[in-house]
């Protein structure tokens, strides 16, 4: 580190970071200054925009045509909702696969290997036919509702989710568990009083990814929320620039770049952890 | 420590366990209860009683403790996973589109109400509308020999006395015959038209409008024996093809409406294979999606280690750098990809504006799949910066000391030792990544909706549809819907992803390691 050199040797280099940086920063650079450019569209003239102003922003959450907050809302009740409910259902299952010796498990860990390669939407004409068959008789967990898609993201997330937080709990040493129970603790108790607390960085992390992924699933959410009350995010800005792109240009860059500051910052904070998760599947074959 | 645990055994755990269980019961039992109230949907309650069975077997027995953690993960894993993938396995088996959707009982009983005629040696009668003790009633004379008729909804019988008939010889009135008036019959109109007097022998007198009725036969006779329908209008035979419908005997093409979801086992998949119409787009369709994988993956490895390489060095502002080239990865992808197709527009998009062009990315099938690539290319790279450049940091610097000793320059170095490292240790990211951009819906359905259409001879297929995207127009398409054909491709999608990541998971023996 102590190096730090600006001499024509790394002239190459910093050629190519440069594009490198000029390619990433340019769509974003496109959408800050639309989302402020009230014309709507980005002509010509308007790649540095002449008139900034907060009428795109405004749109959003004014126009009972476009309900924005609706739709962040929906996307955030069930991506929150799908992170807990399976990082908490995932982590019992890990747990399991971990700490307990019974029939099956090594099947059980293979089949759980296999199916996590498979996304969920891959049945999705089975999904479809199933849930509005479902519709008819439990329309609250049927086609259309946000219970169903979130039922239909939970069976999704258990494959992976199971297996990371199975690799994690393997790192935790035995002993823990062992004095615990010497010290009479049941295995529920093991698990909810010893297991949690360590494992909550790991778990933050994965109810994290699985946050993410479900804020920026589109194929199921987009088969099963026609309503336009029940869109989520990304139902909803696709439908709302699909029709006339060019006159929604503006709302829509508002909108995107409200829902996604949040999501950038709390991935830029977490990086580390992120990071670490990704390069742990690697080194470990 | 001690007293938290004990605070959570003995009566009041039993307690909240107790009452936790009788909660889910009485939900799922309602729920079984409730579909097993709904015609079709035995398989609805058959899943329900199964949950409920298994449920409590787990929670109440004592020689299942594993599975008292498992079970909750395990239901929702079986049913809202295996149990699709089933449904898929069964579906590609039926002939299930448009024009096939029901069961072959519901399409027999539809095509028999469809197949009438009216029988054009019989007479057609005038008819005055009425009611006899409430019940709809009508009394008919033959325009031939102004003969005339009672009819209600069960006989139709001759009168020969005791009607009034008016001056033109059309019976208008009989005792006990109450006629209707012209502003009820208004109301009514659509008892009227599903009006049927019976005549016997299939055959039926029926309304043809207010005041004029003609006898309607079965022009389509069903034979349950033979399981054949004849016309008997022109003697046409149409017997049943095995692909869901009543098909002429001497015209396969000449189908009768509508058909129903026919079990015919490789029929889907032969298609795939054999039928032009369905082969063309779907080998068109298979080779883009190997290829956008492949060179997807290809673009953003290179350009990803580059970049690990490059900023592995002792080189100025390295943190400001890395920190804005991972932002591709965290802006959610979905919003990316639909800024990028604005972008790209023709008339008002920002890469026209720049280079002062009006070029049409998106109608021409090589520039679409340019632009999927660089856009690709945008999204991944930085995620192969990362596991690259945690690759290169991973590989003991004794190799490089060493090679150096040895003699070895900086790029015998990288390409001779950590390169084919690197390739080793990153190899299952790259076939997971191969795997993920197989099923990369987001990038081609929002970037170009698959588009070009007017490529593929297919209907449904465009220029850069792959397989998923392919499968989803195939089953939800605006003009027909195949799910079986859906179904079927969805099994081979399954059939390739599945083999990839088993050869994949077997040569890094992660298999052997549990």
């Amino acid at each position: 580190m102590s190096k730090v050199s600006l001499r024509p040797k790394h002239f190459w280099s910093h050629l190519f970071i440069w594009g490198l940086i000029l390619f990433t920063l340019f769509p974003i650079y496109v959408v800050i200054t639309s989302s402020f450019n009230p014309t709507g569209s980005l002509a010509t003239s308007s790649l540095i925009p002449d008139i900034w102003s907060m009428d795109n922003y405004k749109v959003l959450f004014n126009n009972p045509a476009v309900p924005y907050m609706t739709w962040v809302k929906n996307s955030v009740i069930i991506a929150v909702a799908n992170a807990i409910i399976s990082v908490f259902v995932g982590t019992a299952s890990a747990f399991a696969f971990s700490r307990m010796r019974f029939k099956g498990r090594k099947l059980g860990l293979q089949a759980l290997l296999l199916v996590q390669v498979f996304p969920s939407f891959l049945a999705l004409a089975a999904i479809y036919v199933m849930m509005e068959r479902v519709y008819t008789v439990f329309p609250a967990i049927g086609l259309g509702s946000l219970g169903g898609l979130l039922l239909i993201y939970l069976g999704g997330s258990m494959g992976v989710n199971a297996w990371l937080l199975k690799g994690y709990i393997d790192t935790i040493p035995m002993e823990l568990d062992e004095a615990a129970r010497i010290d009479g603790a049941s295995s529920f108790q093991v698990f909810w009083l010893i297991f949690f607390p360590l494992a909550a960085p790991v778990l933050a992390v994965t109810a994290l990814l699985s946050f993410i992924g479900t804020f920026n699933e589109f194929v199921l959410a987009s088969l099963f929320l026609q309503d336009v009350n029940s869109r989520t995010v990304a139902v909803g800005l696709q439908q709302f620039v699909g029709a006339q792109f060019g006159q929604n240009w503006g709302p829509f860059a508002a909108g995107s770049l409200l829902a996604a500051i949040p999501l950038v910052i709390l991935f830029l904070s977490m990086q580390r952890f992120i990071i670490g998760g990704l390069t742990q599947g690697a080194t470990k074959g | 420590m001690m007293y938290r645990l004990a605070g959570f055994t003995g009566l009041r755990a039993q307690i909240f366990k107790i009452s936790f269980m009788g909660l889910i019961d009485a939900l799922l039992i309602w729920m079984f209860f409730a579909s097993l109230a709904k015609d079709d949907a035995s398989t609805l309650s058959t899943v329900i009683a199964v949950i409920f069975v298994v449920t409590n077997i787990v929670y109440f027995a004592k020689f299942t403790l594993p599975f008292k953690f498992l079970l909750p993960g395990l239901i929702l894993l079986v049913t809202f996973v295996v149990v699709p993938v089933v449904y898929t396995i069964q579906m590609s088996g039926y002939q299930y589109k448009t024009g096939n959707e029901i069961s072959k009982s519901d399409a027999l009983a539809q095509i028999e109400a469809n197949g009438l005629a009216i029988d054009e040696a019989a007479p057609t009668y005038e008819m005055v509308l009425g009611k006899i003790n409430g019940n709809w009633a009508a009394l008919l004379t033959s325009q031939i020999d102004q003969s005339v008729l009672l009819a209600d909804e069960s006989k139709v019988e001759p009168l020969s006395s005791g009607y009034e008939a008016d001056e033109y010889g059309v019976a208008r009135t009989y005792p006990g015959f109450e006629p209707i008036s012209i502003d009820f019959a208004a109301n009514n109109e659509e008892a009227i038209i599903g009006l049927k007097f019976p005549l016997g022998d299939g055959k039926f007198i029926a309304p043809q409008g207010i005041d004029v009725a003609a006898v309607l036969a079965q022009s389509l006779v069903y034979d349950k024996e033979k399981d054949i329908f004849t016309n008997t209008v022109d003697g046409t035979v149409y017997k049943d093809n095995k692909r869901g419908n009543y098909a002429a005997v001497d015209d396969p093409n000449n189908t009768l409406t509508p058909g129903w979801r026919a079990w015919n086992v490789f029929e889907n998949y032969t298609h795939l294979l054999t039928d032009p119409n369905v082969r063309g787009p779907f080998i068109g369709v298979f080779v883009w999606t190997v290829s956008f994988a492949v060179i997807s993956v290809l673009m953003m490895f290179s350009v990803g280690l580059l970049l690990a390489v490059v900023l592995n060095q002792k080189i100025a502002l390295r943190r400001f750098y890395r920190s804005i080239l991972i932002l591709p990865y965290a802006i959610p992808s979905f919003m990316s990809i639909l800024i990028w197709n604005g972008m790209f527009n023709r008339q008002f998009g920002a890469i026209n504006a720049l280079f002062n062009t009006e070029i049409d990315f998106f109608n021409s099938p090589w520039l679409a799949k340019m632009v999927i690539l660089i856009v690709n290319l945008w999204l991944g790279f930085p995620y192969f910066y990362l596991i690259s450049s945690g690759a290169l940091q991973s590989i003991p610097s004794e190799l490089e000391e060493a090679a150096q000793i040895d003699g070895a320059n900086n790029r015998q170095v990288m390409t001779k030792i950590k390169l084919p490292l690197i390739l080793q240790i990153l190899s299952p990211l790259l076939i997971a990544s191969f795997a993920f951009n197989f099923n990369n819906f987001n990038i081609i359905y929002l970037l170009t909706g698959g588009g070009p259409t007017d490529v593929l001879n297919g209907k449904t297929a465009g220029a850069t549809d792959i397989l998923i995207t392919y499968t989803y127009k195939t089953a939800f398409g605006s003009q027909e819907q195949n799910l079986g054909l859906a179904c079927a491709i969805s099994m081979v999608i399954f059939f390739i992803v599945g083999s990839i990541s088993l050869w994949s998971l077997r040569r890094s023996k992660v298999l052997e390691s549990m």
